[in-house]
């Protein structure tokens, strides 16, 4: 692929004492790609998109974001880690989404949304205001600008929490287990955003556990287990035709526990029509 | 009766003079521990270790130590090292660094009490170390911190008693200095009770004032 891509990862391995979390991951995220990221938990998905945004310091090999490494600088003798600010400045153009949300309590909905403008990028408060309203207004969330976090739904405060990552005009988001923490009824709401997302073309990472999600929106799912890329391909692929035991297995305990509510027994492998075009 | 009375009219002065000195003191001493005590707690969260253990040091040698002690070191051993401040500078000094101990702990658990993901999230908002305390948790704990902080502020104006032994005309030397000339006991002792509760008061009602400001 000529255009660089948006995050390349090499050879990354996460240590945490003697447990591996980690071990030898590489992975191109191309630009307006939509990469799904599966597996058990415990797997590594999550410690893998942390370590992407270097909340989490990873133990060897590299992450580059649009072609800078993150975290650490190349020396003679070897890697070394990275200021706090040329980690700010690299990670720039990553948002990320947060499976608990993480909304700061104290702030309005909008407060949350303009607070990185304001304070990173030096928008004037007008204008990071009238950015935070775009981008509430894309979550469906215009009117509830003066709300407090405390005031919203769990679906309602995701929503908030992807605007604060899109105000900020990322160039890729990553989303960790987005609606892990929501109840089944909100879940939706919060999935119907991101696809909104996904149809305007933004580069997003998402490690979910919705696979119905992953077989309509991703352009390319990625299995993990035991903290290696055990497979990766299109969603129709590897659902209709896992290769590795593993997959199989994986994806037979989730269909057999979704068979309990559906009676016709239609898994998101079998829904070609929702693999995007 | 009526001469029961009268001394309290002839030492109002005096009192009130002693008063106002253990107010002001207090209240720098207040001030220099607030600001000397949130410094403590953020240089303790520095990744540079020596300066970490330094501070540790600190609000344990402070938090071990008698404050009559370190008075005694600072007004009377200070000359021999060159260190000549009049009393009333080692009042406020004195108390305003031991109060900082105290205070940065009463910091430190503050900023515990924010959850690490709020951090994560401003740290991917691009904000710096300084800008997550000052926009994220500052705001949040005063909530939490105002209370301790009022509790060990009128411990502070309580304690300040003890700056009459460095000769400081503060409250407690005034009504010494009462006694001394009057051989009364009731009266002086009775007037400087209330003298410093209604300080203490003070400071109470400050700091609900206070709570109610820094609600969210």
């Amino acid at each position: 692929m000529a255009t660089q891509p948006t995050i390349r990862i090499r050879d990354l391995t996460k240590e945490f004492g003697t447990f591996s979390a980690l071990s030898g991951i590489s992975l191109d995220i191309n630009p307006s790609e939509v990469v799904c990221i599966i597996g058990p938990s415990g797997s590594g998905k999550s410690t893998l998109l942390r370590c992407t945004s270097f909340l989490e310091e990873y133990t060897s090999g590299e992450v580059e974001i649009e072609g800078r490494l993150l975290g650490y600088r190349r020396t003679a003798s070897g890697l070394v880690r990275e200021s706090e600010q040329n980690i700010d400045a690299v990670r720039r153009n990553v948002g990320m989404v947060f499976q608990h949300f993480n909304l700061w309590p104290h702030m309005t909905v909008l407060g949350n949304v303009t607070l990185g403008l304001r304070l990173t990028k030096h928008v004037p408060r007008a204008k990071a205001q009238e950015q935070g309203r775009r981008a509430l207004a894309k979550v469906g969330l215009e009117n509830f600008s003066d709300r407090y976090p405390s005031q919203l739904s769990g679906g309602q405060q995701q929503r908030v929490g992807i605007a604060r990552a899109l105000a900020m005009e990322p160039h890729v988001i990553l989303f960790d287990e987005p609606t892990s923490a929501l109840d089944p009824q909100l879940v939706g709401e919060v999935l119907d955003t991101m696809k909104q997302l996904a149809k305007e073309g933004i580069t997003m990472v998402v490690v979910t556990h919705e696979m119905g999600f992953a077989a309509q929106v991703a352009d390319r799912v990625v299995f993990m287990d035991g903290g290696k890329i055990i497979e990766q391909g299109p969603p129709a692929k590897l659902f209709n035709d896992p290769q590795s035991p593993r997959l199989q297995e994986f994806l037979d305990t989730w269909k057999s526990r979704n068979m309990l509510f559906q009676a016709d027994g239609r898994s998101p492998g079998t829904a070609e029509e929702g693999a995007r075009p | 009766m009526i001469q029961f009375f009268d001394l309290w009219v002839q030492y109002a002065p005096l009192m009130l003079a002693g008063l106002a000195t253990t107010a002001w003191i207090c209240a720098l001493a207040a001030m220099l521990g607030v600001v000397a005590g949130l410094a403590l707690a953020c240089l303790d969260s520095v990744a540079f270790a020596p300066l970490r253990w330094a501070v540790r040091a600190y609000i344990e040698i402070m938090r071990g130590l008698p404050i009559l002690i370190f008075l005694f070191v600072l007004y009377y051993g200070g000359p021999s090292v060159g260190l000549r401040l009049n009393a009333e500078t080692v009042g406020v000094f004195g108390l305003g660094f031991y109060a900082a101990a105290y205070f940065a702990e009463i910091f430190r658990s503050g900023f515990q009490s924010i959850p690490k993901g709020q951090i994560e999230a401003a740290r991917m908002a691009g904000l710096s170390g300084p800008q997550i305390i000052r926009h994220v948790k500052l705001p949040q704990m005063l909530v939490l911190i105002t209370p301790p902080m009022i509790n060990q502020i009128i411990i502070l104006v309580k304690e300040s008693a003890v700056l009459s032994i460095i000769t400081v005309a503060e409250l407690t030397k005034n009504t010494t200095q009462f006694v001394n000339e009057t051989y009364a006991v009731i009266q002086p002792y009775v007037a400087a009770a209330v003298l410093y509760w209604l300080l203490v008061e003070a400071v109470a009602q400050l700091g609900k004032f206070v709570e109610r400001r820094v609600r969210f």
